[in-house]
């Protein structure tokens, strides 16, 4: 069936918002999308509206009491957070949420049945996740992992999909080791690689190029203040990307890449 | 004979529904059990798709059989349910009416798209869209509405669109050759409280 227009404007405003413009910049682009950067733009205009104001508020109260210091009206005496117990981490029930999702569908609470299924994928996608971070290499290339830092996250519908995140760092040089996973970002992704662009250069300088790591293609950039980026795309609906910070040369980042067991990835993930 | 074989086969379709569901839910049950985790989320997806679908339907229940004076073309009722992936959520479609005087309702639920949406319908600045004389923000049944209008001027019609987005429903309204005042008496006509309840 093909896609109705509305749905294809809809996709439309969002890649042109996005930029997709065929070049090294989409890649960084599908990180900050699954961040949300639609509202992190909007803060941004927000704080522009209310700026005008703040600064009107600064200044001096009549009488000629400074209101700027930490006792004043601006500096309050608003309290910042020193306790709390964070949130609880309990991934969801994915047995319970089943049961739940299947009374609701006989009491024909659709709505209901469908929040239960997204529990119970968040579940499921959080224990993928889990299953992922717990095969990763310890350390690579002599960075220690940083277990603190591990992050899975799912959003339960299936459209962000997946993301799993690993940190290596040692003194000033760190390895960060992104999987996203099922997210509809991908057929961006694949269409990059499709389009047979092989490689970028601005000034001389070489921005990006095709590359194969481990029989996979691949794409890595380079740039001045934010090191090397390698992405991987798997299968049908997953990419792995290793972000290098400090790698002294391509040469040392291939070599931390070569260390990632790219295919029990794509196996842990489904993918054929 | 045609409305005999309609109420022969409509509860058969809607017990082909339940079937996939059924389906699903069982294979998702086995597949999580057994460690098989893509298989558990694949069957996840089915039944999230099983689900828009039927939400869907019921949603198309409660919109109205006419749009003032132009019918509804139920023959091109449209239900699509993505069950998450590729981000399109929940898309249900009626049209009205036939050529050169239609409208329609377009129902996007459960999508993330529809926060870019809020985004530019909140905040216009954003996507670059300053205010005009072709757009107002008005209230349809107490939830704010962005009116657009077109007008053209080798035909000199003038066609509207509403959107209105409620939690995490973009409910849009359209309109070829009319006037503000039948666009917004047909969106009054939606029980529009009661489609975001069932949505939710």
């Amino acid at each position: 069936m093909p896609m109705n227009p509305r749905i294809t404007f809809l996709c439309a405003v969002v890649l042109i918002t996005a930029n997709t413009h065929i070049d090294a910049q989409v890649l960084n682009r599908l990180k900050q999308r699954a961040a949300g950067n639609v509202e992190n733009k909007a803060g941004q205009e927000i704080d522009k509206l209310f700026s005008g104001k703040k600064n009107q508020n600064q200044g001096t109260q009549p009488g000629g009491t400074n209101t700027n210091g930490s006792g004043g009206m601006n500096g309050g005496n608003n309290p910042s957070n020193t306790t709390g117990g964070g949130l609880i981490s309990t991934p969801p029930d994915v047995k319970q949420n089943l049961t739940d999702a299947e009374d609701a569908y006989r009491k024909n609470s659709y709505g209901e049945a469908r929040y239960s299924v997204q529990q119970a994928m968040l579940g499921v996608e959080l224990e993928i996740g889990n299953k992922i971070l717990s095969s990763l290499p310890e350390t690579i290339s002599g960075l220690p992992k940083d277990a603190t830092r591990d992050q899975v996250a799912s959003s339960g519908f299936g459209w962000a999909g997946l993301i799993i995140k690993r940190e290596y760092e040692k003194n000033n040089k760190q390895l960060t080791l992104n999987v996203a996973n099922n997210s509809a970002w991908m057929a961006g992704v694949n269409a990059y690689l499709a389009s047979g662009a092989y490689t970028q250069q601005t000034g001389g300088q070489q921005n990006w190029k095709q590359i194969k790591v481990k029989g996979y293609r691949s794409v890595i950039e380079y740039n001045e203040s934010s090191g090397y980026k390698l992405s991987v795309p798997l299968g049908q609906s997953s990419l792995v990307m290793l972000e290098g910070i400090n790698f002294a040369s391509e040469q040392e980042m291939m070599t931390a890449a070569n260390a990632v067991d790219f295919d029990g990835i794509k196996k842990m993930l489904g993918e054929q | 004979m045609k409305l005999k074989l309609i109420l022969i086969l409509l509860p058969l379709s809607i017990g082909a529904s339940a079937q996939e569901f059924d389906k699903n839910l069982a294979t998702a049950r086995s597949s999580y059990s057994a460690g098989n985790l893509e298989n558990a989320r694949f069957a996840l997806e089915q039944m999230l798709r099983d689900l828009d679908i039927a939400i869907g339907k019921e949603i198309l229940k409660l919109l109205p059989a006419k749009a003032g004076a132009l019918s509804a073309m139920e023959k091109e009722d449209n239900v699509t349910g993505s069950g998450g992936s590729m981000g399109t959520g929940l898309y249900v479609q009626r049209h009205y009416g036939a050529l050169p005087k239609r409208a329609s309702i377009e129902i996007i639920n459960n999508s993330p798209l529809i926060n870019t949406l809020q985004a530019f319908l909140t905040m216009p600045m954003i996507g670059g869209m300053m205010r005009d004389e072709n757009q107002k923000l008005v209230k349809i049944q107490g939830y704010k509405s962005q009116l657009n209008k077109t007008f053209d001027a080798e035909t000199n019609k003038t066609d509207y669109e509403l959107m209105i987005p409620i939690n995490n429903t973009l409910v849009t309204v359209r309109m070829d050759d009319a006037n503000e005042g039948e666009i917004t008496a047909f969106a009054n006509s939606i029980p529009l409280q009661k489609i975001a309840q069932i949505a939710q």
